[in-house]
């Protein structure tokens, strides 16, 4: 395999595919049931190793990452209940198709942050980019800055909670779940959405196809302060509901194993 | 009892067999949901509700796309809690098609039982693509 080696030492792949080596770099400081990785000079591929490696063979239960520098697809296919700490920003699509983890990313994320999360929740300080939560499965994602468009396209589960503002065509064709938008949306909010509830405190520029104002609950008010409370975010500002119109709605059409797609 | 197969796949169809916890509400009851879900609360189960299928009280499994039925009488207001403890009672045995497909066909690491049982052991850190008999690569 062709490769080439950078400034920094580290040896890519010529191609642009992985990181050639697979070995883990074993660089990690364990303290007991806590390590810290520092992602200074390792490529994605040898964090994420080694990150697992912590994890699943060394039995380590809180895990701090610190100077992620930006670096894509961070954090990615942890599938067991630990806590993971990223002191700085990691890049796109970080923390995806993870099932159990807890995550506090103490900076701002790009696009598709926990994309296809099945379990567990992940906490930004910060701003995230678009398609957040995208295909989100379950569990909660909480984002304390604006999130860009298409947060949680085709979300089939979960919780997004976003205390700033968001993009265009949020909670696009959303199947299932929940979001709670504190501040604005753009164009589109719930466009071709089949279920799932979201919750907006702020001005809507537009609602999209088959997106229709619901009546608020005790069920919807006990989940959103449960939910603020837990992730201590203050105190939940007034919030509209939005739901399917359900003219779209004809899933009893559908073959059973389509049906099972959205469960 | 004997497995009554229908149009749609349910998990008693891909087992063979009915498990006891479908029929016993006595045998779900000391499941810790709380206990078994990252949080502080019910996180991903909260997705989790007692549905219908084929005319009986069923919980949905996502690990095996299937329909998991639920026999016994569910007691009034308790539907959603006890759909999630026999869900829960059924991944934590191992029990669901898509858990016992891992050790064959997983191709990359995970715990076999999933982030709800710690200390699962490990699959997919060995697999190897299967190899029909009689078959050789070809030459170019």
């Amino acid at each position: 395999m062709a490769s080439v080696n950078t400034k920094s030492g580290v040896v890519y792949d010529a191609r642009g595919l992985v990181e050639p080596d697979p070995e883990p770099p074993m660089t990690a400081e364990i303290d007991g049931d806590s390590a810290v990785i520092d992602a200074t000079d390792l490529t994605t591929r040898k964090i994420n190793l080694e990150l697992k490696r912590i994890v699943y063979d060394e039995g380590v239960n809180n895990v701090t990452i610190v100077n992620p520098g930006s670096k894509h697809s961070l954090g990615v296919g942890i599938l067991k209940r630990c806590n993971i700490t990223f002191e700085g920003s990691p890049g796109w699509y970080a923390c995806g198709l993870i099932d159990g983890p807890e995550v506090q990313i103490n900076g701002r994320v790009g696009w598709s942050l926990a994309e296809n999360m099945m379990s567990g929740s992940v906490v930004v300080e910060g701003p995230a980019g678009s398609l957040t939560g995208a295909a989100l499965r379950g569990g909660d994602l909480v984002i304390k800055g604006n999130v860009g468009a298409r947060t949680g396209i085709d979300q089939k589960g979960g919780t997004i909670i976003a205390l700033g503002s968001a993009g265009i065509n949020t909670g696009f064709m959303m199947q299932r779940g929940r979001q709670i938008i504190c501040g604005d949306v753009n164009d589109g909010l719930g466009d071709s959405m089949y279920d799932g509830v979201i919750y907006v405190g702020g001005k809507i520029a537009s609602l999209g196809v088959d997106c229709v104002p619901g009546e608020m609950t005790e069920e919807d008010h006990e989940f959103i302060n449960r939910k603020f409370e837990i992730y201590d975010l203050g105190t939940p500002p007034e919030l509209q509901k939005f739901e399917c119109g359900k003219v779209l709605h004809n899933y009893d059409a559908l073959e059973p194993s389509e049906r099972k797609l959205v469960l | 009892m004997g497995v009554k197969h229908t149009v749609a796949i349910d998990a008693e169809t891909l087992a063979g067999k009915r498990f006891a916890y479908q029929e016993d509400i006595s045998l779900i009851e000391d499941i810790d949901l709380m206990e078994l879900t990252p949080g502080k609360d019910l996180n991903w189960l909260e997705d989790i509700h007692l549905l219908v299928e084929d005319g009986t009280p069923a919980v949905f499994d996502r690990n095996s796309n299937s329909f998991l039925k639920i026999y016994f009488d569910i007691p009034e207001g308790r539907g959603d809690e006890i759909a999630r403890k026999v869900l829960m009672k059924h991944l934590i045995s191992g029990n669901s098609y898509g858990i016992q497909l891992k050790e064959k066909h997983c191709k990359f690491h995970q715990v076999e039982l999933g982030p709800w049982v710690a200390d699962s052991k490990s699959v997919g850190d060995n697999w190897v693509p299967p190899v029909l008999d009689g078959w050789e690569p070809p030459l170019h």
